[in-house]
C-alpha cells in the first residue's frame, strides 16, 4: 500500500525515533502534565457556573447539584466599573508592553556591542538592582513625590518599564543570534546606528523580542500591587486584576479577623462576593491572556531552537 | 468717565457680594482636608461629597477629600502613606489595625490633641469631648511621642464586648428544650443537649458551630490582650466573670494562653465534643472555616454557635437566616482596650492644617446633618425617610456604603427602619452600663520581642485552631505544642508583657 518514497524515508524516521513503549510512556507523562494544567482551570469554569446553593450544600464539585449563570449575571451588573477596568487592563498591557520592550531592546543592544566601552559598568548597574532594592517605602516616595506617579496611568506603567532580568535575556539572545560580522557589514554599507538596530538586528531577534514581550505582557496583565499603592481616589483607573484582588483581600481579611470584628463581620460579609462570583472573575481575567499565548508561542518555540542549529 | 464709573460700580457690587458670602467663615483661609477611612465599600461618592463640601465651606471654609480604604487594603496603604509622609490630614486608627493607635502615637505619627501648649480639643472640639462617654475619653489617653495624652478622637460606637451563645431557637424547641436550659448550663454541661439533637438530626449534622478562638475565650473567660498577635492570640488575661471590674482568678497578670489548667480543661472537653461528632471538622481549617460557618449559619444548620455580640444582632441574624435566633450571654458586657480603642480618627503630623482637621472632626462627631450625609449618603438618593422618620435605604446605597462604626459618633444617626425608633436609647443604656475591666487602657507593645512573636505565631498557627476545635488529641499534641512554644521563646514574650503591665499599673 505504501508508496515507495516512504520506504526510502524510513531510515531517516528511525534515526530520531524512540521505541513504541518509550513513546507511550512519554505521551502518558506529557498527557498527565497537560491535564494538571488544564483541569484546575476547567474546575474554575465549572465552579463559576455552579449555583451558590450547591456550593453551600456539597462544596466545590466537578458535578454540581445545580447549575447557574447567576455569577455572570452579577458580574455584568457591576457594569461600567467592570468594562472600565477591562479597558484599563488592555490599555496598560498594550502600552506597557510596547514601551518596556523598546526600553529593554535599547538597553540590551549597547550591552551586546563589544565596541561599547562602558558596557561592563551599565551591565553591572542593571544587574545590581536585581540583588539590592531600595525597599518599598523609599520606592513609594520616589514614585509618588519625585516622579508624580499617582492617580494616573503612568503610575501603573512606568514602575515596571525596566526589568534587569529581561535585559539579560535580551542581551544573551543578541549575543547568540547576531554575529558581529553582520553589524560590521551593515556599517560598511553605510547603515547608521538606528538603522542597523531597527532594520537589520531587530528582524533577526524577533523571537527574542517576542519572548520579552510575552513576559512583559504577562507581568502587566497580572499586576495589581501598583494600583493598590498609587490609585487611591481615581478609581476609574483600576485594572481588572485589582478589582478581583480587592474582593479577595477583603474576604481574606474578614476570614482572619472575624474573631476581632465580632458581629461586624456578618455585616461586612454581605458585601463580599460569592464563591462562584470570584471564579467567574478569574475566568474573565484568564481568558484574554490565554488567547494571546498561541500568537506568541510560535516565536517562543522559534526562540528555543534558533540558537541550537548554528554550524 | 462713564466707563470708569461703570467699572467701579461693578467692582463694588462684586466685592460686596463676596464679603457677604464669606462672612461666616471669613476669618479662615480656605483649606483642603483629606481623610482615610477603613472598611469602605464605596464606588461613587460624587453626590455626597458635593453636598459635604457645600456644607463645610459655610461652616469651616474647608473642602474634604476622602480616601475610601477597604478591609483588604487599608493596612498596607495607610502605613505606606504614613511612613512616606503623604499629605493626608486624618487617618482611621484603632487597637487592631496596622496603623495601630499606640504604636504610631509613639512613633510621632499622630498630633497630640490635648497638648498643653496647643490644646486643640479645648480650642476647637470642646463640644465633641463633652458628648463622649468617660470610658472612651479615658481609654484614649496613652503614652505617645509628646507625653501622656490623647492622640485621636475615639468613635462612639459599640464600645463593649460581650460574648454570647448564638442559639438556633427553632431547633432547640423542636427537641423540647428552652432558652433557660442554655442559660443555666455552661460550655462544660452542654453535653446532654448536644447529644439529643445530634441523635435526632443525624450523622451529617454538627450542633456546635464554633469559631475556635472565640470559643476558647468564652469557655475560659479570657479576653483579647490589645497589642498581642492579631491572627493568633498568644496571651491570656483572665477576667472575673461575675464582677467585671474586680480582678480575675490569677490577678492582673498575663499568662501563656496555652499553658493554663483552664486551657487544658477546655481543649479536653472540646476534644470530647469533637469525637462525639458535635463539631464539624471543617471548622479546624483556618482558610475555609469562616466560609463554612457563614454557610451553616445561613442555612440554619447548627444548634449552638459562638458570637461576639453587638446590640440588635439577634434580630439581624434571625432575618438573614430565616430562623429564630437568640443570643445567650456568657459574661456581662465589658469594656477593654480593644473595644474602647476599637475605632478612632487621628490627625497626622504630616497634616498642613491640624486646626481645621480638628474643627472638622468636632463637626463630624456633633453635627447630625454632616454625620448622616457622610455615613448614609444624600436623602432622596441613597436613603429616604419613612412615615415614622426612620431611614430606608434605596438601591443607590449599594454604591455608597462606608463603614458606619469606623467614622465617629454613630448615635447621631437617624435610626434605620430595621433598628426601630428607640434604638439609640437602648444602645446608650446597654453600652453605658458596661463595666471596665481592671487593666483597661493597657496595650502590649511587642516591638522588643518581635522575633519571638513571629516565631510563636508560626507555631501557634499550626496547633491552636486544631486544639480549639478538638480536631487533634490534646493528650498528645498539647505537650508537644507547649514544648515548641517554649523553644520559640514563649517565656520571654510573657515576661515582657508582664513587665509592661506592671509598669502600666504602677503609673496609674
Amino acid at each position: 500500500m505504501l508508496p515507495t518514497p516512504s520506504v526510502t524515508r524510513r531510515p531517516n524516521l528511525r534515526l530520531n525515533a524512540v521505541s513504541a513503549p518509550t513513546e507511550t510512556v512519554f505521551h502518558a507523562v506529557l498527557l498527565l502534565f497537560s491535564l494538571f494544567c488544564v483541569v484546575p482551570f476547567l474546575f474554575v469554569v465549572i465552579i463559576s457556573f455552579t449555583s451558590e446553593e450547591s456550593i453551600r450544600q456539597i462544596g466545590y464539585s466537578f458535578v454540581p447539584q445545580s447549575w447557574s449563570t447567576q455569577a455572570y449575571a452579577y458580574v455584568f451588573r457591576i457594569g461600567d466599573a467592570l468594562w472600565r477596568s477591562y479597558f484599563n487592563s488592555f490599555f496598560i498591557t498594550a502600552v506597557g508592553t510596547a514601551l518596556s520592550v523598546l526600553m529593554t531592546l535599547l538597553y540590551a543592544y549597547p550591552l551586546f556591542r563589544r565596541d561599547f566601552r562602558q558596557r561592563h559598568f551599565f551591565n553591572f548597574l542593571s544587574f545590581f538592582t536585581m540583588i539590592f532594592g531600595g525597599g518599598l517605602v523609599p520606592t513609594y516616595i520616589i514614585c509618588k513625590n519625585v516622579l508624580g506617579l499617582s492617580e494616573n496611568y503612568a503610575a501603573l506603567i512606568v514602575p515596571m518599564l525596566f526589568s534587569p532580568f529581561n535585559v539579560i535575556i535580551m542581551r544573551t539572545f543578541l549575543q547568540t543570534s547576531v554575529p558581529t560580522e553582520l553589524i560590521e557589514a551593515a556599517t560598511i554599507d553605510g547603515s547608521g546606528e538606528y538603522h542597523t538596530l531597527f532594520r537589520i538586528v531587530l528582524p533577526v531577534v524577533k523571537p527574542g523580542v517576542a519572548t520579552v514581550a510575552l513576559l512583559n505582557a504577562l507581568a502587566y496583565w497580572n499586576e495589581w500591587f501598583l494600583a493598590l499603592l498609587y490609585i487611591r481616589q481615581n478609581t476609574d483607573l483600576i485594572p481588572l486584576q485589582y478589582l478581583l484582588m480587592k474582593m479577595q483581600r477583603n474576604a481574606d481579611f474578614i476570614a482572619k479577623n472575624s474573631h476581632l470584628l465580632g458581629a461586624e463581620a456578618a455585616n461586612v460579609a454581605v458585601n463580599l462576593p460569592s464563591q462562584s462570583l470570584k471564579m467567574a472573575l478569574v475566568v474573565l481575567i484568564v481568558v484574554p491572556i490565554a488567547c494571546a499565548y498561541p500568537f506568541f508561542q510560535r516565536f517562543v518555540v522559534a526562540g528555543l531552537t534558533i540558537g541550537s542549529v548554528k554550524g | 468717565m462713564r466707563k470708569i464709573l461703570a467699572l467701579l460700580l461693578t467692582l463694588l457690587l462684586t466685592a460686596s457680594v463676596f464679603t457677604f458670602a464669606t462672612a461666616e467663615a471669613a476669618s479662615l483661609t480656605p483649606a483642603e482636608l483629606t481623610i482615610m477611612f477603613h472598611g469602605s465599600n464605596v464606588t461613587d461618592d460624587s453626590a455626597v461629597l458635593a453636598k459635604v463640601n457645600e456644607y463645610l465651606k459655610d461652616k469651616i471654609n474647608a473642602s474634604l477629600k476622602v480616601i475610601w480604604g477597604t478591609w483588604g487594603d487599608f493596612d498596607e496603604t495607610s502605613t505606606m502613606s504614613l511612613n512616606a509622609g503623604d499629605p493626608i490630614d486624618m487617618y482611621f486608627t484603632c487597637s487592631w489595625s496596622q496603623d495601630e493607635y499606640n504604636a504610631y502615637a509613639k512613633k510621632g505619627m499622630w498630633v497630640r490633641l490635648d497638648d498643653p501648649d496647643n490644646n486643640l480639643i479645648e480650642k476647637y472640639a470642646a463640644d465633641l469631648w463633652a458628648t463622649l462617654p468617660q470610658v472612651l475619653t479615658d481609654g484614649a489617653k496613652i503614652q505617645g511621642s509628646d507625653g501622656l495624652g490623647v492622640y485621636a478622637v475615639p468613635g462612639y460606637k459599640d464600645i463593649a464586648t460581650q460574648n454570647c451563645w448564638d442559639i438556633n431557637v427553632d431547633l432547640l424547641t423542636k427537641y423540647g428544650y428552652t432558652l433557660d436550659d442554655i442559660r443555666n448550663a455552661d460550655y462544660y454541661s452542654f453535653g446532654d443537649i448536644l447529644k439529643t439533637v445530634k441523635a435526632g438530626e443525624g450523622d451529617s449534622f454538627y450542633p456546635l458551630l464554633v469559631e475556635g478562638m472565640v470559643l476558647e475565650r468564652m469557655a475560659t473567660n479570657s479576653i483579647i490582650v490589645a497589642g498581642d498577635s492579631g491572627s493568633t492570640n498568644l496571651l491570656s488575661y483572665y477576667m472575673n466573670p461575675t464582677d467585671i471590674s474586680a480582678e480575675g482568678p490569677y490577678g492582673n497578670v498575663m499568662l501563656n494562653k496555652f499553658a493554663t489548667d483552664e486551657y487544658k480543661k477546655f481543649v479536653e472537653k472540646t476534644r470530647e465534643y469533637y469525637l462525639a461528632g458535635y463539631i464539624d471538622p471543617g471548622l479546624a481549617v483556618a482558610d475555609t472555616a469562616n466560609d463554612l460557618r457563614k454557610n451553616k449559619q445561613l442555612t440554619g444548620q447548627y444548634l449552638i454557635g459562638t458570637q461576639s455580640y453587638s446590640l440588635g444582632y439577634e434580630l439581624q441574624a434571625s432575618q438573614e437566616r430565616n430562623i429564630h435566633v437568640e443570643m445567650v450571654p456568657c459574661t456581662p458586657a465589658y469594656v477593654d482596650t480593644t473595644s474602647s480603642q476599637g475605632a478612632m480618627v487621628a490627625i497626622s503630623t504630616a497634616s498642613a492644617n491640624p486646626e481645621r482637621a480638628m474643627m472638622f472632626l468636632n463637626l463630624l462627631n456633633t453635627d447630625p446633618y454632616l454625620m448622616m450625609l457622610l455615613n448614609y449618603g444624600v436623602e432622596g438618593i441613597h436613603y429616604t425617610l419613612n412615615a415614622d422618620g426612620l431611614v430606608q435605604f434605596t438601591d443607590k446605597r449599594a454604591d455608597y456604603q462606608p463603614w458606619t462604626n469606623g467614622m465617629g459618633n454613630v448615635t447621631l444617626l437617624t435610626p434605620t427602619a430595621d433598628q426601630g425608633k428607640d434604638f439609640w436609647d437602648t444602645f446608650k443604656a446597654y453600652y453605658g452600663a458596661a463595666k471596665k475591666i481592671p487593666i483597661i487602657g493597657f496595650t502590649f507593645d511587642a516591638s522588643n520581642v518581635q522575633v519571638e512573636q513571629s516565631a510563636l505565631v508560626n507555631v501557634a498557627a499550626e496547633y491552636a485552631l486544631a486544639l480549639d476545635t478538638g480536631a487533634v488529641d490534646p493528650a498528645e499534641k498539647l505537650p508537644e505544642f507547649l514544648q515548641k512554644l517554649s523553644d520559640a521563646g514563649m517565656q520571654t514574650y510573657v515576661d515582657e508583657a508582664n513587665a509592661q503591665l506592671t509598669a502600666f499599673l504602677a503609673a496609674q
